[in-house]
């Protein structure tokens, strides 16, 4: 609901002064003419005789509509069909309805449909009318007011604080209704924004919005936009999930299916006893379980994800003291030259591994994708450079070489202003060249705040940084936008070598991957190499630089050292 | 002409129904004018006779609520019984009770 609908008419405001807007809904010339004579002195009046002309003025006056007065017997829709779908409608919603009607049992359907109050007929005489109608119009813009601070302008749902109010409210008279907290998020908002921009992202949430108010009105519940593209919704226990993802996804996404997709998580029969947000945080967890996943639309919190959330907090807790105590270990994965007639060593990548004293050791997958999410894989990321610009040095001494070590820079590192400083820092400090630090930023890095990303990559390569470009072919990056992208190797995604060779892939891709690397003139690396097959294809099709179990899987720095001694050395 | 008096002569609840129109006597006579030739009158007879007992309580429900705010008692009253019969959906001769209302519809034209 827009602000002026909200604020017309009411004392004090701008509109002070001007009528009021009323809508008149009677077939018969008598009733309406009775009528407007005994409302016009104080209301400016419309008029219509019919259910389906009376929604469309409706329709086009909703902004500025006060009330309507509404006659149940009417040609064509019903007045209770036409009140129905007042009240169904999030914006339509707000106008006060008064029901105009000679029966007594028509008073309690009205009442039930959403009908402010009654005025019967014969009519009673203009002071009550017009009592009754000013009452009704009072009471709804003071909830209109209301409404302005409990709600969320964009969707017109409850905001997350009053939600939580009212999800206290509904348990405290439902004490002993199952009922389940979701929470629904749009995988990859950030990129509809990026490509149809903010006002098209805008329409979508207003849809998913419209939709859930459709929903909790049919189905019972509540419903809030939490945040950005994440709502929430407070219901009796549902089983079929999958359907309300299907409903509200068409309803978001009309012109272009597959273009929205929402995941749901689900807190089922949540515990009362439990703290209300809490409910919503598992609920949450839940779907963003599924965030990767392309198949799963609805997660249900489970005992499972819970053990992970404990194992992830655990994770959290014991960072600060693991930093402290260098117990995260940077192993190094070689990197070998295969174009020439013989493999040569022609650098590293710098991996890190945990080494729990109470958990052993701690699977990467576990712990990098959750710091990624939580900010501290900046201060990892740190760490990882600092211990690999120290390494290089200690090879250089140690052999009088060097090995060109690259290392991951996250996303969340390039906000940090201090990035090209602390990156300088490594080489200073240990006496090393630019270039003996290859930098490795995945490609959808690029696509999120690509100006700004640009901007701070060609600034690190203008100072002799090498830049790999990661994950080649998983981002979003159009060939056109690739050409402007500052870099100096690819390398590709590991999804295009398990494709390629696997039973119902071929070799194709990798063919058409190879020849946009030597279009651009930069060399291509490809992870994830584990055979001689894969290898001899590899170097067939003219990749340059392979890395992979086939040659060896990351290794502490000690165990590196084998390969400087036996593997030839011409840095890549 | 028909004038207020001559409603009051033939039974209408003048007073009641001047109260709801803000005592203009204009504008009541000017109604009850209107009232009298409605539709609803000769669609509540061809569906009684047809046996629309649907179609017949709408035109009476309708007329119901006209007569009632015009106080035009002696066709309310036949009126309200046919609308509850009809709502009832109730097996009847409808015949008697339509006659009633045309006649004192007849009788008020009259006296335009």
């Amino acid at each position: 609901m827009t602000e002026p609908a909200m604020m017309k008419g009411i004392p004090g405001t701008r509109d002070e002064g001007r009528k009021r807007l009323v809508l008149i809904v009677e077939d018969d010339f008598v009733n309406r003419e009775i009528l407007k004579a005994n409302l016009e002195a104080e209301y400016e009046i419309l008029c219509a005789g019919a259910g389906d002309v009376a929604l469309k003025m409706i329709v086009e006056h909703s902004e500025t509509l006060s009330l309507v007065l509404l006659d149940l017997n009417l040609p064509g829709m019903k007045g209770l069909d036409l009140l129905r779908e007042i009240k169904k409608d999030m914006d339509l919603s707000r106008i006060p309805v008064i029901v105009l009607t000679s029966d007594t049992e028509s008073e309690v359907d009205s009442l039930l449909s959403g009908a402010s109050d009654f005025i019967p007929k014969p009519y009673p005489r203009q002071e009550i009318v017009l009592a009754r109608i000013r009452r009704s119009i009072e009471l709804s813009e003071n909830r209109d007011l209301i409404r302005w601070t409990e709600r969320d302008h964009l969707t017109g749902l409850y905001n997350r604080e009053y939600f939580y109010r009212y999800v206290d409210q509904y348990d405290t008279w439902h004490p002993d209704e199952g009922t389940d907290a979701v929470v629904l998020d749009v995988s990859r908002f950030h990129v509809i924004n990026e490509r149809f921009g903010k006002a098209y992202g805008d329409e979508i949430l207003r849809r998913i919005g419209a939709e859930l108010y459709a929903i909790v009105h049919e189905k019972g519940g509540i419903a809030c936009r939490r945040e950005a593209d994440t709502f929430q919704v407070y219901c009796p226990h549902m089983t079929d999930y999958a359907s309300l993802a299907e409903r509200v996804t068409a309803a978001a996404c009309q012109e272009a299916a597959g273009r929205v997709r929402i995941r749901i998580g689900v807190c089922t029969c949540a515990d009362k006893a439990s703290d209300t947000e809490r409910r919503f945080d598992r609920a949450k967890s839940a779907a963003d379980s599924i965030r990767n996943s392309y198949t799963e639309s609805v997660a249900i919190y489970n005992d499972d994800l819970r053990r992970k959330e404990m194992h992830a907090g655990r994770l959290m807790d014991d960072f600060q003291n693991a930093l402290a105590q260098k117990q995260f270990i940077v192993y190094y994965q070689p990197k070998y030259r295969v174009q020439s007639p013989e493999p040569v060593l022609g650098g590293a990548e710098a991996l890190v591994r945990w080494k729990h004293p109470e958990l052993g050791m701690v699977s990467p997958g576990d712990f990098i994708p959750l710091f990624e999410r939580t900010g501290l894989i900046r201060e990892l990321d740190n760490y990882v450079w600092r211990e690999a610009g120290a390494q290089i040095r200690r090879w250089k001494d140690q052999f009088g070489i060097s090995i060109p070590v690259s290392v991951n820079v996250s996303r969340i590192d390039m906000l940090d202003p201090e990035l090209t400083e602390t990156l300088c820092g490594v080489v200073k400090e240990n006496g090393l060249e630019f270039s003996d630090l290859h930098l490795e930023i995945t490609e959808s890095a690029y696509t999120e705040d690509s100006e700004r990303i640009i901007q701070v990559v060609s600034g690190l390569r203008k100072l002799g940084f090498r830049i790999e470009m990661d994950d080649f072919g998983s981002g979003y990056s159009s060939l056109n936008m690739i050409i402007k992208l500052p870099f100096d190797l690819l390398k590709l995604d590991m999804g295009f070598i398990r494709y390629a060779f696997s039973p119902e892939g071929d070799t194709g891709i990798l063919a058409i991957m190879m020849q946009i690397a030597r279009y651009l003139s930069v060399p291509m690396i490809a992870e994830g190499v584990e055979t001689e097959e894969q290898m001899l294809k590899l170097k067939e099709l003219g990749c340059d630089i392979v890395q992979g179990y086939y040659f060896s899987r990351p290794v502490p720095a000690e165990e590196f050292e084998k390969f400087i001694k036996t593997g030839g050395n011409e840095a890549c | 002409m028909l004038t207020v008096n001559a409603l009051r002569a033939w039974g209408a609840n003048v007073d009641e129904a001047l109260v709801r129109c803000l005592n203009n006597e204009n504008f009541y006579v000017m109604l009850v004018g209107k009232a009298i030739k409605d539709p609803q009158f000769e669609k509540l007879k061809e569906a009684c006779e047809a046996g629309d007992l649907e179609q017949g309580f709408e035109a009476a429900h309708s007329l119901k609520g006209m007569m009632a705010n015009l106080a035009l008692t002696p066709i309310l009253q036949p009126v309200e019984k046919i609308t509850e019969l009809l709502r009832a959906r109730t097996e009847t001769d409808y015949a008697p009770l339509v006659e009633e209302i045309l006649e004192q519809r007849r009788r008020l034209a009259e006296q335009l």
